[in-house]
């Protein structure tokens, strides 16, 4: 998508009457909402913004979900941020339709690696440790994993949607930042 | 961290007059509050940040599905996040900048999953938006239902730039220039005469129908 943003307005079929520039006289801030053709823009604005509110507003199960998703917020945990994501950062594979994704997160000198396929999910943790594993996928309970002596963990149910892992190493909690798988 | 990233604040020390400021000004004092238990601020915070996220995931047109879980995604890593967000008082850009990384990996993975560049897959509109539907269950007058349908219809159908720019500035309430810029990644200073000319146009369009 990062093409699209660089060319101008005008990508449809309309050609307007460009005969002002607005890039200098139309103040940021709409102060002013009347153009100079006298149409007041930010009625317009308003009566869609009415409009967006009727027919595409939030669905209400996910604004609940949102309210639920408070329980998340976990002072206590170490967040491990994401430093790569093979869909951003690796090279497309041309014609290989089931390319696994490939994530690393890091907190501090814990790095958890994970393969995300449509059979599953495994990963290790390093430095090799065991850990206690729970895979989120929302504010309810998660499905428990363990990791192994090497810190491997691997389970069969490929996570959809949102996922986060929670990892208990010794005293310490960890906890991945939220994606979609 | 990469949802840290808010665009350009060249602006930021500018007055913002947009509507929306009552409900903005104090949006430091609810993530502080949320970060430390109060639930209501929390609440609070979705109440009024919700359609800005739900705007931009709808600029860019994802399908319900995928909609639907790049919005979790987003208020899941919020909830996660609160109490270390560098800036609390600029919540809505973090919300919409993470929003809009979301969406475009969506949109990114669509593509590596797609053999061919058919625009058309990537530009798929949701499955069960029926508007005609959800203004009939409305008890207003039938001429102001027409009006709603005929605006929406008209919106929809206006080019993609504008289309994306106008559905997340008529997120309510309505959402700083700020936020816009995070949303979409464009500059702050282009926002109002882009907004301009877009409005323009769909009046334009509403025009030209009503003279048929």
């Amino acid at each position: 998508m990062s093409g699209t943003h660089d060319d101008g307005v005008f990508d449809d079929e309309v050609s307007f009457n460009d005969e002002v520039s607005f890039d200098d006289e139309v103040s940021f801030n709409d102060e002013v909402s009347f153009d100079d053709e006298g149409f007041d823009t930010a009625l317009l604005e308003e009566e869609l913004r009415q409009a967006a509110a009727i027919l595409d507003a939030v669905p209400a199960p996910l604004r609940q979900l949102a309210v639920e998703a408070y329980t998340l917020h976990d002072l206590d945990a170490r967040i491990a941020e994401l430093t790569f994501d093979s869909l951003v950062d690796a090279m497309p594979v041309r014609g290989a339709a089931e390319v696994p994704r490939m994530l690393t997160f890091r907190a501090g000198e814990v790095t958890v690696d994970v393969e995300v396929s449509g059979q599953g999910l495994m990963g290790q943790v390093l430095p090799p440790q065991p850990a206690r594993i729970e895979v989120l996928g929302g504010p309810q309970p998660g499905v428990p994993l363990s990791a192994d002596e090497l810190g491997r963990f691997a389970g069969d149910v490929p996570p959809s949607g949102p996922f986060a892992l929670r990892l208990r190493t010794g005293a310490e909690v960890v906890v991945t930042e939220w994606l979609r798988a | 961290m990469r949802t840290e990233a808010v665009p350009s604040t060249a602006y930021d020390d500018l007055p913002y007059t947009r509507g929306g400021d009552v409900d903005r000004a104090d949006l430091g004092g609810l993530v502080q509050s949320a970060a430390d238990g109060d639930a209501a601020a929390w609440k609070a915070l979705v109440e009024g940040l919700s359609p800005l996220v739900w705007s931009v995931v709808r600029a860019h047109r994802l399908s319900d599905a995928d909609a639907h879980e790049v919005y979790q995604t987003v208020w899941f890593r919020f909830a996660q996040h609160l109490g270390r967000i560098r800036e609390p008082h600029k919540a809505g850009s973090w919300l919409a900048s993470t929003a809009r990384n979301e969406c475009l990996k969506v949109l990114r993975n669509l593509r590596r999953l797609t053999p061919t560049d058919d625009p058309q897959l990537l530009d798929r509109v949701s499955e069960d938006r029926t508007p005609e539907q959800s203004v009939l269950d409305l008890e207003e007058a039938a001429a102001q239902s027409e009006r709603v349908r005929r605006l929406w219809q008209e919106f929809d159908g206006l080019g993609e730039r504008c289309r994306q720019l106008l559905r997340v500035l008529i997120a309510s309430p309505p959402p700083s220039y700020q936020e816009v810029s995070a949303a979409l990644g464009i500059a702050v200073g282009s926002i109002g005469p882009m907004r301009q000319r877009c409005l323009r146009r769909l009046r334009a369009r509403l025009e030209a129908g009503e003279a048929i």
